[in-house]
């Protein structure tokens, strides 16, 4: 547990302190104190709840564990495995180029103005996939992945413009016409279809 | 205790509840770290706690109302 849920458990038990008092004596708010403390308990605490609660379980939702808690996940979550540096989630995460604790979340967050609302949004239909319908088979990103999640950090980097071959291209990277990940580029993702016969890297713990 | 007073008291009564319900399935939450746990927070959770804290609301403003009600009095 971080120490900010913490503080919401705190909180949390706090609200529940006040909120028995009221349910149990609601006589309590006849006087002046009783008042301000009806205020605080039913409505200033319960608010910041309702915000820490929002708050903790966003942070939880970027993490690499959470995204591979669903079943359908676990194949993707195995693939960061591979040991094979031409898997570009494999190396990315075994070589820390994005914090492996929240993997998934750097390479598939939807970085614009809105995005983080639209993420959760399309998290909220995956969670109705995964438990009420059915995940589709192969899963795959509708739209296809964005070359800006990839331009997110390497975007001016040197050894990404000094590349000849980004170089020649950078426009129709830029403007997504040709994807990062098209085939005979960095086309070796996820490809969970083939796990089965791939090595895999086992970290020192 | 008149009629009002037994009302609003009763209102309290279940915004109260409702709150420590709905801060139970947010502790439920926080516990379980799972996808669906998000589901349970926002749907059931956060929910209840926005009930509980509109209704607590709503009482105070059914007090005010009343209230000035009362010092207008029965001439009006």
């Amino acid at each position: 547990m971080t120490g900010q849920t913490d503080i919401l458990i705190v909180l949390i038990a706090v609200t529940a302190v006040l909120a028995t008092m009221f349910l149990i004596r609601p006589n309590m708010t006849a006087g002046a104190t009783g008042k301000i403390l009806a205020f605080v308990g039913l409505f200033v605490l319960p608010a910041l709840c309702v915000a820490g609660g929002i708050s903790v379980h966003t942070q939880r939702s970027e993490e690499t564990q959470f995204c591979i808690s669903c079943h359908s996940m676990e194949p993707f979550g195995r693939s960061l495995y591979v040991d094979d540096p031409k898997y570009i989630p494999a190396i990315h995460f075994q070589d820390h180029r994005v914090p492996a604790g929240q993997a998934c979340f750097a390479c598939h967050a939807d970085y614009s103005l809105f995005g983080p609302l639209r993420d959760k949004l399309r998290g909220v239909t995956r969670i109705y996939m995964q438990y009420v319908s059915r995940p589709p088979n192969p899963i795959r990103i509708p739209g296809g992945y964005n070359n800006d999640q990839c331009l997110y950090c390497h975007a001016g980097a040197r050894n990404f413009i000094e590349n000849p071959i980004h170089s020649a291209i950078m426009d129709t990277l830029t403007s997504n016409q040709l994807s990062c990940v098209s085939s005979g580029c960095h086309d070796l993702i996820h490809n969970v279809s083939e796990l089965d016969h791939l090595k895999f890297w086992k970290p020192e713990r | 205790m008149n009629r009002r007073d037994a009302a609003m008291q009763k209102v309290l009564r279940v915004s109260s509840a409702l709150i420590i319900v709905g801060l139970l399935a947010e502790v439920a939450s926080l516990l379980w770290f799972h996808p669906l746990a998000f589901v349970l927070f926002v749907f059931i959770g956060a929910s209840l706690l926005g009930l509980g804290m509109l209704l607590y609301l709503l009482s105070l403003v059914f007090v005010v109302s009343a209230s000035g009600e009362n010092r207008r009095g029965p001439a009006e």
